[in-house]
């Protein structure tokens, strides 16, 4: 009987590959396709030793016409038509293992060298892989499910009628308000819009709640977070000493770019290239502080020059990852090994990059110097004095020089120092009778030299020499002593044609010993005398000029461009390697992408309109990405570092490019219409309990086939911890903050800065106002998975520890936050402790507790109070003697034990 | 080279199969054969290309820290590295140069600086001869200075790195280059990618321990231990002296042992119901964290807790129970070691001897920071030694660079007390214990310890043999990172064959 049914199977069987057989020589197959059949293959076997980093026996399958050019051999390895000639067939084919490819590694399969054979035989058409294309408008599928609410939806439901999946239903409202709340603002929402949307059982409620979410200036906050780690946004400087670094504003200017929902392309604008828009305003130079992000080396004897060049890569570096989701710094040392880019290409970038001021310098030059009021006033008189009395031109030129200080040339530009040094690598300093040079100086059509130093001796003098020590002294200058204190002088300097090296000398008869530093410098500038000389109200002009040139200001790190004098030629690096200076590049943008649109300028400016062009084929998909992924914990695609051929496909590569083409092209980049159509599709608003055989068909909910149940953010944890407790600080904005932090966490050497911790509500701010010192981050931060922000962060993995679960048990933090949970569940739920429980969760989660949760927590609350009874010290402990006004008696100290527990609850940590 | 390092592994696999029933990882077998295959292929440059196979992550979510045999079976189960940051001077050390002492005090031969950076000596530095008397110790014979009257007890278990370099001459990059392959921030350090190949083996106690001492944290801050790219749960765990042994493993005041279980009791009650109703396995996982956590407020403080230590073992090391110590944390490495923590990061700050003060000089400074290390250190080795730990205990000793033959000069002035600027070129290091071949030095400078003449050791080299005492093809050990793999070494490394047993 089995005899017989086998072999019945088999002559079906048969039948079958017959049939198959026979319909597959009768119906021709469809075209090999590039991206998804061959370069796959190429990538997995060929590449590491036939692409951009080797090219063995002179064959490279990166770009087509490598592939298709001519081998060491003297002839193609591919010949398009014909694949039984070509010798790539023939080597990874052959049976000598000596000469079959890949050398001494596995042998393609029979498929794979079929799928080349066809390939070749069809042309060996070559193929762009999708990211580099530019965006295209969708066709949107035409469902007809009940369940599908919008475009997003056509798009998912599809992918789930393929998986033969079905979508779920939606989660109870709690579980949304929730959910909704904590993408959208980062928090809990106010009592006042939570109880709003639970009242409201009209159709419109959850629009209204999106509404009223996105109007909060929380939502601003929240978003800012994110862009936090992408710029690599820290209040420290990095490296040894890692001193604290002034540059909040830039955070502050985030929320608000994202609160006024500016359009991202402004957005990226601002941030790239605010300095080379037209007539900046402070909050455009603010903007630039994105790239000032990097860091700064000031540790003893560095090479300036070294660590500018490091800053600049990595802004090149972040430019990529961060906006355009591409491994660009491979190409570095060489040609990207598998994506199509050149290695010149990424210096020919970086030269869009290597012409800003800044030069590693200690006080972070360039910067934007803000006014006290007064004093603002006392510059808008000036520089309308200036419109009315000289010209536009100057009132802009000092508009500029007076808020930014520059263009100046930097003293660690100084060298051949005898008798002085590059003081600490920062300052120019001499010592009795020393010299030094700074070279290159254009000093045609100046007549007056501007500088800040400081000394510490009377009777200083300053020589200045043409060309060397021996040559013409065209300039003696008094410097008098400043007691350690920095001032700026401006003197006349005689009118000289072309460029010099300038050869400095000190001497002062006040110096006794020869190790004395006479003098340091810091910045000198060549320029003509402040205009308008002879026009009513001049002196009073200069005065203030003099004045708001030394006057206190509130400094921000930012980019400006050099001007011509000071412009630097980009050179390849040869291997990556700075020190070793290739070939000269000019900007430029790889040819694979979008070519920079006619008549930009070749600066940063240009650079920032090509990224935000909307034929750049990643700007918009990885943004879009990055949202995805911030709503549902994993991107479309999920690498959202890298869109190239290495990164992980995108599981839903057509609903990625209708939103990413939505998104400029209807929404004109406004961030919170796309958020708005992902929030409101019956994806996101699905429930998200799963079962075991949707764990199995799609453990990381790929095809969301149910909501996505994500755990929360280290900013998230803190911020509805402290608002749950009604500890929350509403204040917005300002200098980073440093709540209460283990001692001991501080200890860089040659600094002494200290965590000083913050007075009365700054002590219960959001997390993303808290003090980031990058060598020594806020535990709590990096225990969930927070970075260190050195460099920029493209994406957290999320991990879960016990390091974690101790950080919410027993930092102090979490103790506080359960202490004042436990108040406000003793002050509004009634007298009994289970239903002071109960309000309790419902405070957290919005809705009524199991009764399993219930009897849990009540348990605790017995065991604890039975304890509490007989122990006054521990309930003066657990309550905080502080705190002992509040009541504290054995219920208060059981409750606050209980709190503690539910803010452990794995769905407090998560977002159902 | 790499034939070589294949044929040494095969070796020592046979050699390792015949004392199996010895080792208690043998059980592991399986699943280190099960490794190798997913390893293999992946022999590539840094910034090469990946197949496959190199892809595979050895990264779980849902038990990252499970204990994973390596790739072969290693000499070494745990390190103890011992980083003396800023640099002690291999001159006053480990490095005898008596043609040096007839060079003092002479202006330094131009030939010398040509070409040369230097982080502070400026224009013609003096030469400077060696601050300390030298003598040569045990069987082997190692030179070594009267600044470690202890460490020349135990010269023979000692393999000397004589000719070790970088090309990083500041602190924060130096520190960063050795302890994670690169000067830039961003990198795994070593102890990270150990955790991350091997997880850990005590379960109640982190895989990858950071003690420091000295006062300050090492120049290039936490990243020295931090996790790069690697996910952050292979970070280094900072163990403290003060407060918390680590951060918040204290539970709050007024709550005692019975009631944190009754409230973690309570927390994975609540979770169970949690995972009924959505079913989603993290929530287990979840679960099993907070049992591991109340099993590590227990286990940690104990192991931190040297009090309880005999007096003999406090005289030998010469600790001092409630202070924050090198001697302090060399005891309580080896605690960890028996404890089955695989990777022990020391750092002791305090060693940077330029000459500008008394502390950091040469002949003061330096002679009261070696006579804090050298008991402790030495009685590590002899600890180890008894408890028949030093066999498969890797100790590596070492810094991030070594000071110039030539005396200070900042600025071109002289300097109030004796001390020398950084250098790159050329300094020591050392290994014991751990299959590392007593009584052994490799490679050799000139004669006033200026440049290498033979046995160039890289940062890379150290990390490679780090790796392959516990296991690890250095090649082999990758994780992909913005579309590549990345591994420790970079492009570089070379397993030290020549101080291997």
């Amino acid at each position: 009987m089995k005899l017989f049914y086998s072999k019945k199977l088999i002559i079906i069987a048969s039948l079958l590959i017959i049939v198959a057989v026979l319909y597959k020589l009768a119906i021709p197959d469809p075209q090999v396709d590039y991206n998804t059949q061959v370069k796959p293959i190429i990538n997995k076997k060929c590449i590491s030793c036939h692409g951009g980093v080797k090219q063995e026996a002179g064959f490279s399958l990166l770009f087509q016409e490598e592939a298709l050019g001519i081998t060491e051999s003297g002839k193609p390895a591919i010949l398009p038509g014909n694949p039984d000639e070509s010798e790539l067939i023939k080597r990874i084919s052959h049976t000598d293992p000596d000469e079959r490819m890949p050398y001494k590694h596995e042998a393609l399969s029979e498929e794979e060298i079929d799928i080349l054979r066809q390939w070749i035989k069809e042309g060996a058409k070559w193929g762009e892989h999708w990211a580099y294309i530019s965006v295209k408008k969708q066709d949107v599928p035409d469902y007809s499910s009940k369940w599908i609410r919008n475009d997003v939806d056509q798009f998912v439901y599809q992918k789930l009628d393929e998986e033969n999946l079905k979508p779920s239903s939606e989660a109870d409202k709690a579980t949304l308000l929730r959910r909704l709340s904590l993408d959208l603002i980062g928090m809990p929402a106010s009592e006042q819009i939570a109880a709003k949307y639970l009242k409201d059982n009209s159709d419109k409620a959850y629009d209204n709640l999106v509404n009223d979410l996105m109007a909060s200036s929380r939502y601003g906050e929240r978003w800012t977070s994110l862009w936090l780690d992408l710029s690599r946004y820290a209040d420290t400087r990095g490296y040894e000493a890692d001193r604290g670094r002034n540059i909040w504003k830039y955070r502050d200017w985030l929320i608000n770019a994202f609160n006024t929902d500016k359009p991202y392309n402004d957005f990226l604008i601002e941030q790239l290239a605010g300095d080379l828009m037209p007539d900046p305003d402070d909050a455009k130079y603010i903007a630039t502080a994105f790239h000032r992000n990097t860091m700064t080396n000031d540790e003893g004897g560095t090479d300036n020059e070294e660590f500018r060049t490091a800053a600049v890569m990595d802004r090149v570096n972040t430019t990529w990852t961060a906006l355009m989701g591409t491994t660009f710094n491979c190409v570095q040392c060489h040609s990207h090994p598998y994506d199509p880019f050149k290695s010149d290409e990424y210096y020919k970038f970086l030269a869009f990059f290597n012409n800003s001021r800044d030069e590693d310098t200690q006080s972070e030059y360039p910067v934007l110097r803000q006014y006290n009021t007064a004093d603002s006033l006392k510059f808008s008189q000036l520089i309308g004095w200036l419109r009315n009395n000289v010209s536009e031109a100057a009132a802009r030129k000092y508009h500029v020089f007076l808020k930014t200080w520059q263009p100046t040339i930097n003293s660690l530009q100084c060298d051949q120092f005898v008798n002085g040094a590059l003081i600490s690598s920062w300052y120019a300093g001499l010592r009795n009778k020393g010299t030094c040079r700074l070279k290159n100086v254009v000093l045609e059509n100046k007549n007056q030299l501007m500088f800040r130093y400081n000394s510490n001796y009377d009777g200083g003098k300053w020589f200045i020499y043409l060309d060397s020590l021996n040559g013409q002294l065209v300039k003696t200058i008094p410097l008098s002593n400043t007691k350690g204190q920095w001032q700026i002088i401006s003197t006349t300097f005689p009118q000289i044609k072309g460029k010099h090296n300038l050869y400095f000398k000190y001497y002062s008869p006040a110096i006794k010993t020869a190790d004395e530093t006479g003098v340091q410098f810091e910045w000198f500038q060549f320029d003509q005398n402040f205009p308008g000389k002879g026009k009513p109200g001049f002196e009073l002009a200069y005065k203030d000029f003099n004045y708001l040139m030394q006057a206190k200001v509130d400094a921000t790190p930012i980019m400006f461009e050099n001007n011509g004098d000071q412009y630097r030629a980009t050179h390849v690096f040869e291997r990556g390697n700075w020190m070793v200076k290739g070939k000269a590049v000019k900007a430029d943008v790889p040819d694979i992408m979008n070519p920079l649109p006619p008549n930009v300028p070749r600066n940063r400016l240009g650079m920032a309109l090509w990224l935000t062009d909307k034929k750049n084929p990643l700007v918009a998909r990885t943004m879009v990405n990055r949202l995805w992924e911030q709503l549902f914990g994993y991107g479309l695609a999920e690498t959202l570092e890298d869109l190239g051929t290495q990164g992980i496909s995108p599981t839903h590569k057509e609903l990625l490019d209708h939103l990413s083409w939505k998104f400029m092209n209807e929404y004109n980049w406004s961030i919170k219409r796309l958020l708005k159509e992902i929030v409101t599709s019956a994806t996101y608003r699905q429930d998200s309990k799963v079962n075991d055989e949707l764990i199995k068909k799609d453990p990381n909910n790929k095809f969301y086939a149910r909501g996505s149940r994500v755990r929360l953010s280290a900013e998230q944890l803190r911020d509805q911890g402290l608002e749950v407790s009604n500890l929350l600080s509403k204040k917005m904005y300002g200098k980073s903050v440093m709540p209460f932090q283990p001692t001991g966490i501080w200890r860089s050497p040659y600094n002494g800065d200290v965590w000083k911790m913050s007075e009365a509500e700054d002590q219960f701010r959001r997390a993303l106002y808290t003090y980031l010192k990058r060598t020594a981050p806020y535990p709590s931060m990096i225990t969930f998975d927070g970075g260190a922000r050195e460099v920029c962060i493209p994406r957290r993995i999320r991990t879960n520890t016990p390091l974690q679960a101790l950080t919410s048990l027993n930092d102090s933090t979490s103790h506080v936050i359960a202490r004042n949970l436990a108040y406000r569940m003793q002050k509004t739920g009634g007298k009994e402790a289970n239903k002071q429980i109960q309000k309790g969760y419902e405070i957290m989660m919005y809705k009524p507790i199991s009764p399993v949760r219930q009897k849990a927590l009540v348990d605790l609350y017995n065991a604890a109070l039975n304890k509490f009874k007989k122990d006054h010290k521990a309930v003066n402990e657990i309550v905080g003697l502080k705190d002992k006004e509040k009541g504290s008696n054995a219920e208060t100290a059981a409750m606050v034990v209980v709190a503690g527990a539910m803010l452990n609850m794995d769905e407090w940590l998560n977002k159902n | 080279m790499k034939n070589e390092i294949l044929i040494q592994r095969l070796l020592k696999e046979a050699e390792q199969a015949a004392l199996q029933q010895h080792t208690r990882r043998h059980f592991l077998k399986e699943s280190a054969m099960g490794f190798g295959a997913l390893a293999l292929g992946s022999l590539l440059g840094s910034c090469g290309t990946n197949s496959s196979e190199a892809s595979s992550s050895l990264f779980d979510a849902s038990n990252p820290l499970a204990p994973r045999s390596p790739m072969f079976p290693g000499k070494a189960k745990s390190v103890i590295y011992l980083h003396m940051a800023g640099a002690p001077s291999q001159l006053e050390l480990f490095s005898y140069k008596p043609e040096l002492a007839k060079l003092d005090g002479q202006d330094c031969p131009q030939s010398l600086l040509e070409g040369k950076k230097f982080a502070f000596i400026r224009g013609v530095p003096k030469m400077l001869g060696p601050q300390a008397k030298f003598k040569q110790y045990g069987q082997s014979g190692l030179w070594l200075s009267d600044n470690l009257p202890h460490l020349s007890t135990v010269a023979d278990e000692i393999a000397m790195l004589n000719a070790v370099t970088t090309d990083q001459f500041n602190h924060a990059p130096a520190q960063l280059l050795m302890q994670t392959g690169s000067a830039r921030l961003g990198r795994p350090s070593i102890g990270s990618w150990v955790t991350y190949g091997m997880g850990s083996e005590n379960k109640n106690l982190p895989g990858f321990v950071v003690l420091t001492s000295g006062g300050n944290n090492p120049d290039a801050g936490k990243s020295v231990w931090g996790s790069g790219f690697l996910p952050s749960v292979y970070q280094g765990v900072q163990c403290r002296g003060e407060g918390d042994p680590v951060l918040f493993i204290k539970d709050p005041d007024g709550m005692d042992r019975d009631l944190r279980k009754a409230s973690i009791d309570a927390i994975n009650k609540i979770n169970h119901d949690q995972y009924a109703e959505y079913q989603d396995p993290e929530i287990l996982s979840r679960i099993a964290q907070y049992e591991m956590a109340y099993k590590m407020q227990i286990s940690v403080p104990e192991v931190m807790n040297i009090n309880d230590e005999p007096a003999y073992i406090h005289e030998m090391y010469g600790t001092e129970p409630g202070k924050t110590s090198f001697a302090n944390n060399v005891l309580l490495a080896r605690k960890l070691v028996e404890k089955g923590v695989r990777y022990i990061q020391l750092f002791d700050w305090g060693w940077d001897t330029h000459g500008n003060s008394a502390s950091g000089s040469v002949d003061i400074g330096l002679v009261n920071k070696c006579r804090s290390v050298d008991k402790p250190i030495t009685a590590l080795i002899l600890d180890l030694k008894q408890r028949g730990l030093l066999d498969e205990t890797l100790i590596v000793w070492g810094a991030e660079f070594g000071r110039t033959p030539m005396q200070e000069n900042r600025e071109g002035k002289d300097m109030p007390y004796k001390g020398r600027d950084h250098h790159a070129g050329a300094f020591n290091m050392w290994m014991a214990g751990g299959g590392i071949k007593g009584g052994t030095s490799y490679g050799e400078t000139d004669e006033i310890g200026y440049d290498i003449v033979s046995g160039k050791t890289e940062a890379f080299d150290i990390q490679a043999t780090i790796l392959n005492q516990l296991g690890f093809d250095h090649e082999k050990l990758t994780y992909e990172s913005q579309g590549r793999p990345f591994r420790l070494t970079d492009v570089g490394g070379k397993v030290i064959t020549d101080i291997i047993s």
